[in-house]
């Protein structure tokens, strides 16, 4: 293995996709947000409420890629009970570590830096995004409405 | 006798990049460098549009262009050379057909076959078309080893049946489908057939016209062409009296801003200035194919074909879609555990192209139960000595994930 791959797989990334957190599908629950890539054939969902602006009971299901899949269990964990501002804070903060254009923030965070890679591997950036896309979407559009 | 070393040094590619294993041939394949020579020498040459010049360089042009037809024809086995429609690609012949020569003959109440593992360009057509005009998609079955259903198929046959399209060569499974018996049962009924050839053409020992289908389309890039060209051949019957979908300069006997009428066909269907260069290239690219004895290729193909199958199912926890018995040269396996994307990228990492994914054909992945799988496949520049390199790169990928 070339010291690429080990950057893009660290140790956080196959923990996490071996064993994601909060992976369990839900029956009732007030939001069912899909993150689907349809060049990739990965397919989440993520369950959750809203509650006086804070995001409850979040946990997901679905496939995808080492990468995609260590991604939305750590979104998961890290935005849990979270408001809704908050979460959009946490959103921006991982896309520090993924846009290229933007300098790694100083202190790191650990789990969040292990997505860094994506910025050599252009063609694995969406596996990293695929959740956070979908869920600051939906996240701004629910607080402007 | 077949030398894969020589045959190697006809494309340019494999000289940028020694170290490049490419078996992503399904997708597209590379060019040789008579194809490419073939298309600068147009270029530098012989450019001038057709039809329209008394200028030696237009005539030689048209003539040229004509030309391929002729060896496009030749090489499918067809009666006739005004068989022969060039369009853009695959998908384009198949869209063709769909809305010149069905289109008009459908109605509410009809119904299109196609089968469970087409490729999205053979399903979304025929799909649409069955939507605007209220008749039915049916879709022939396929089993857990990816092979059609012909019973099932039979029974679907209805007096109701306008039109079976198709794949003659799954490009995500490597299936060989048993494309002359339905083309049989079809043609007991009068049903027409559209073969999509797009990952036979060249694999497969082929004359149309002991195949007797009614449309047969391919795209020049899958047989080491230029990209934006490709076939369609039809039944001089069917052809005859389709109509153009698109309309312009080329095309036409006579107009007045009352009427026009239309050229006879191919003409009618290849409106506007043509992919000349492309056209010229799969000339060359015919000419490139013929010089090897067919026989020959496919015997070296399928050798191939085998010893990747016996290796590659010789590793512990990889599962091989599809039937092994199969003799193509598409194999679509998963390691169990690790996702196909994350197999991709360690494979690039070692210049070992292939591809991840679902191929285009999502819904055949949802009958497997699969987000999709690693595909590699094979062509004439390929060697055991690359299967050997696959092969040690995926146990290696198994011990970094396990
Ligand atoms: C079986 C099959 N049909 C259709 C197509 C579409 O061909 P094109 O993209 O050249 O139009 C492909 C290419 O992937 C194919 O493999």
């Amino acid at each position: 293995m070339n010291d690429r791959l080990r950057a893009l797989y660290k140790t956080v990334i196959l923990e996490h996709s071996n064993n994601p957190m909060y992976f369990e599908k839900k029956e009732v629950t007030q939001f069912v947000l899909k993150a689907h890539s349809p060049i990739c054939g990965d397919r989440f969902e993520f369950f959750f409420d809203i509650d006086d602006e804070v995001v409850n009971n979040l946990s997901f299901y679905g496939h995808g890629c080492a990468i995609s899949k260590a991604s939305a269990s750590i979104m998961v964990r890290k935005l849990r009970g979270q408001s809704i501002r908050k979460a959009l804070t946490i959103c921006a903060e991982f896309y520090n570590y993924v846009n290229i254009e933007s300098a790694l923030p100083e202190p790191m965070d650990e789990e969040f830096e292990a997505f860094s890679a994506a910025k050599i591997f252009p063609e694995r950036k969406k596996c990293a995004t695929l959740s956070w896309d979908e869920m600051s979407d939906f996240l701004t559009k629910y607080q402007n409405q | 006798m077949f030398d894969v070393t020589k045959v190697k040094a006809d494309f340019p590619i494999f000289k940028h990049h020694p170290d490049l294993i490419y078996l992503d041939n399904a997708s597209t394949t590379q060019k040789p460098g008579a194809v490419i020579d073939g298309v600068k020498n147009f270029y530098e040459k012989e450019n001038a549009n057709i039809h329209r010049g008394f200028y030696k360089i237009a005539i030689e042009t048209s003539k040229n262009y004509q030309s391929v037809r002729t060896k496009a024809a030749n090489y499918l086995g067809a009666a006739d050379s005004k068989n022969i429609v060039f369009t853009s690609g695959t998908t384009e012949s198949i869209n063709l057909v769909a809305q010149s020569f069905l289109e008009p003959r459908l109605e509410a109440g009809d119904n299109v076959i196609i089968s469970a593992m087409e490729h999205h360009a053979n399903l979304i057509p025929w799909q649409m078309l069955c939507q605007k005009k209220g008749a039915e998609l049916r879709v022939i079955p396929m089993d857990q080893t990816a092979q059609l259903d012909l019973s099932g198929y039979k029974k679907m046959l209805s007096e109701k049946t306008k039109m079976i399209s198709v794949v003659h060569i799954s490009n995500s499974l490597g299936s060989v489908n048993p494309i002359e018996d339905i083309i049989e049962l079809a043609h007991e009924k009068d049903i027409p057939v559209l073969v999509d050839g797009a990952q036979s053409v060249m694999n497969y020992e082929m004359n149309i016209r002991n195949l007797d289908c009614d449309f047969f389309v391919f795209s020049a890039h899958k047989i080491f062409g230029p990209t934006g060209v490709g076939v369609l051949y039809g039944k001089e019957k069917w052809l005859k009296k389709m109509q153009p979908i698109q309309f312009g300069g080329d095309m036409i006997k006579e107009v007045s801003f009352e009427k026009t009428t239309f050229a006879d066909f191919p003409q009618k269907f290849e409106s506007g200035t043509q992919n000349l260069a492309g056209v010229i290239g799969l000339g060359h690219t015919i000419d490139y194919l013929e010089k090897f004895e067919k026989k020959e290729v496919m015997k070296y193909l399928e050798m191939l074909g085998k010893y990747a199958i016996e290796k590659l199912s010789a590793i512990e926890n990889l599962k091989i879609f599809g039937n092994s018995n199969h003799n193509s040269n598409i194999i679509s396996f998963n390691l169990k555990n690790i996702h196909p994307h994350d197999v991709a990228t360690f494979l690039a990492e070692e210049n070992i192209a292939v591809r991840a994914g679902q191929h285009c054909t999502q819904p055949a992945m949802d009958l497997l139960g699969i987000p999709g799988t690693i595909r590699a496949s094979f062509t004439i520049y390929n060697s055991t000595d690359e299967v050997d390199k696959l092969v040690k790169s995926l146990k290696s990928i198994q011990k970094f994930f396990a």
